[in-house]
């Protein structure tokens, strides 16, 4: 058990220093080399200017520094980035961690009511498809859900901001909030708090609802898939025989065995709706981190793109890990390898 | 089997003087698109209070059928008819085929109650031991304080460590250990019956005897009533007093177990004697009987047994033979049961 958490945890710090060495050669190997373009820039535009305090300038702009020798750079990078200096904005100016920890909460905030929607949504019309296997209500929903699976939800996304945005004005196109509205939360002021977060789940509700009608459709199928087969199991027939209540089965037999291989996925799930949003954000116009990813990728503002990127990654690398060492928590039937269990 | 000396003789299948579950023409049917399939077919047989009855068949001669059908807990589509008449100690006759579906619920575990083939997989797995046996408590309005002490009393007679079997996730638990704990699980509400099918099937050598042993205890101490279904003669031959030898989805023979084996009367269980070299050798040593048991959708007129026996003749094929009674304890359905021991020898030296 003790070897598994260790290999798990090695395996996770491994990804994560692969990932930033990737981001470090990225940095350095990107078409054009940002540095010596930057360096460029720095030169033409301010010829006074003496060679250390350009050097300096390159570092704090791409948390590289240009003339040392390769290993010392990335040494100097890695230290950077563990302490949080993703580097600054070339375009914006200040620095990329100060930009992400900005637009992060609002992806957080509309990706976890997004994804939990959706697995509320998936589980509960999953169970009832599989208890109703077969009927015209299953045969539709499961139709409808592959349906929805299969299309990319920015086309949802498109479709709705067309049709509910601009056509029938009903929401908003782009925007965290309302310009006229002042960002307030607090227990102090109940009415504004309330107002404001109404005002943001307004502005988040396409976006959601995009994500959602996809993410739920696959929740779906795969609730009815486990569902299914939990209601084919023999102890189920002998619950029923012992005369537990349809209820109880519903929920502790055939709900909890039917959810539990589901956790994981719901981990990783959380670790790629950061990625998710990439698109969406850029849909709606929605400045989460996704947003910001396009925009350093279409500026060429490659700390930035570089930062939110790291993030991602991350947080996926992070999903996963919880998500391996959780599991045996959660559901009593995981075994480990080597055949040890809890 | 002296207890049974006393049983009235008639002409044709017994009535026993103190049975406490009686069939009568059960049969189950299956509608497919094939036709009809019979997977159990008229079958009369009387169970007596206390009694270890052990049915006997190969796969596919409907032996779980019979085990279902006496819980009325065949699975759909299957429908069955016929009577089942449950007579408790105290109280009025029942008919188990003819109850709503809560006096069903009631009947099921409190008073008939079943082990099942899949005991290894019986349990959710995702719930403890403890948490079976009480919601089976509550889910009957049955005391579960009591019903728990009780719950330790079965483990530690089926030599299990409560404490610890309770505490317990299904999978941490070995074969034996499950199937003693269903067991435990099966009798919590107090039954009269214990109906198990091949409830040894997935366990060693060691295991099944040991276990055949705990039931015996069980049963003098519980005063239970066992129907123990398995494709396995040695092993019920440990442990019942009368057993039931199913052929094609009827009843061939049924006899006191020592009768059985000392003088059986149906070519088939003369035949499943002789398949078995040494009646304390493993099922794997078993020789396997020549030909194979008929399709339930089409099940040939006359004697089931016709196709695949010595002694058939012109009339077997033609005519059903009926239950007969070779001996107060003993029934046999045959045309030829006079004869047979004459004609088929037994080559197994049979002991218990
Ligand atoms: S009735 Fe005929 S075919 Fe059937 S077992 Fe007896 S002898 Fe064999």
């Amino acid at each position: 058990m003790q070897q598994y958490y260790l290999e798990r945890t090695l395996q996770a710090v491994i990804t994560v220093v692969s990932v930033m060495t990737l981001a470090f050669f990225l940095l350095r190997l990107m078409p054009g080399n940002p540095a010596d373009a930057y360096r460029a820039e720095l030169i033409q535009n301010n010829p006074q200017l003496s060679q250390a305090d350009i050097d300096h300038r390159v570092e704090q702009k791409l948390n590289v520094l240009p003339d040392a020798p390769l290993h010392e750079q990335y040494i100097n990078y890695v230290a950077g980035l563990l302490q949080g200096d993703l580097g600054e904005s070339i375009n914006e100016g200040v620095p990329v961690s100060e930009i992400i920890s900005e637009a992060l909460p609002w992806t957080i905030f509309t990706m976890s009511l997004a994804l939990l929607l959706s697995f509320a949504i998936g589980i509960s019309f999953g169970a009832i498809m599989a208890y109703k296997e077969g009927s015209y209500f299953d045969n539709g929903l499961s139709v409808l859900s592959i349906f929805c699976n299969s299309i990319p939800n920015y086309i949802v996304g498109i479709l709705s901001i067309w049709f509910l945005g601009y056509q029938l004005e009903l929401f908003p196109t782009g925007g965290r909030y309302s310009t006229e509205m002042e960002p307030t939360v607090g227990l102090l002021e109940p009415i504004q708090t309330l107002a404001f977060l109404g005002d943001a789940l307004w502005h988040a509700s396409l976006l959601i609802l995009s994500y959602t009608v996809v993410a739920a459709g696959g929740w779906a199928l795969r609730m009815r898939g486990n569902s299914i087969q939990v209601l084919g199991e023999e102890y189920l027939r002998v619950a029923r025989l012992r005369g537990l209540s349809e209820r109880r089965i519903a929920t502790r037999y055939v709900g909890r065995n039917a959810v539990l291989p589901l956790y994981t996925a719901l981990l990783i799930a959380i670790g790629f709706a950061l990625g998710g949003s990439v698109i969406l954000e850029q849909v709606f116009t929605y400045p989460g981190v996704g947003y910001y990813m396009i925009e350093g990728l279409e500026a060429r503002d490659y700390p930035l793109m570089m930062g939110v990127f790291l993030v991602m990654t991350v947080a996926v690398v992070l999903g996963v890990y919880i998500a391996d060492l959780t599991y045996g928590l959660i559901d009593p039937r995981a075994q480990t390898r080597g055949g040890d269990h809890r | 089997m002296s207890r049974h000396a006393d049983a009235a003789p008639t002409a044709k299948t017994q009535t026993r003087s103190d049975a406490i579950l009686t069939c009568r023409d059960l049969s189950v049917e299956f509608t497919m698109d094939r036709g009809t399939s019979t997977v159990l077919n008229g079958l009369d047989i009387d169970i007596e209070r206390n009694e270890i009855i052990g049915i006997v068949g190969e796969s596919g001669s409907g032996k779980s059928m019979f085990a279902s059908a006496l819980l009325d807990a065949v699975v759909e589509p299957g429908v069955t008819t016929g009577t089942i008449t449950y007579r408790p100690a105290e109280g009025r006759e029942i008919d188990v085929l003819d109850r709503s579906d809560d006096q069903l619920q009631q009947l099921r575990w409190e008073d008939i109650s079943m082990v099942f083939q899949g005991a290894l997989s019986s349990f959710n797995p995702t719930l403890k031991l403890r948490g079976h046996f009480v919601e089976t408590l509550e889910a009957h309005g049955y005391d579960v304080e009591s019903g728990m002490e009780r719950t330790h009393e079965l483990l530690s007679d089926l030599y299990l460590d409560p404490g610890r079997v309770l505490g317990s996730y299904p999978h941490e638990l070995s074969g034996g250990m499950k199937q003693r704990a269903l067991i435990a699980l099966s009798l919590v509400l107090e039954p009269d019956v214990l109906v198990m099918d091949e409830p040894t099937a997935a366990l060693d050598l060691l295991m099944q005897r040991s276990i055949i042993s705990l039931l015996s205890a069980l049963r003098e101490k519980y005063d239970l009533t066992m129907v123990f279904i398995t494709h396995d003669l040695p092993l019920v031959t440990k442990l019942a007093d009368r057993i039931g030898v199913l052929y094609a989805f009827e009843l061939a023979e049924v006899s006191g177990t020592e009768e059985l084996l000392r003088s059986p009367r149906h070519p088939y269980t003369r035949a499943l004697l002789n398949s078995t070299p040494d009646i304390e050798s493993p099922l794997a040593e078993m020789q396997p009987i020549e030909g194979s048991a008929p399709d339930p959708v089409d099940v040939p007129p006359g004697c089931p047994y016709h196709e695949r026996c010595p002694l058939a003749t012109a009339d077997c094929a033609a005519v059903k033979p009926a239950m007969e009674a070779a001996s107060e304890t003993h029934d046999v359905a045959c045309h030829y049961w006079e004869r047979v021991p004459d004609e088929i020898d037994l080559t197994t030296e049979v002991s218990r």
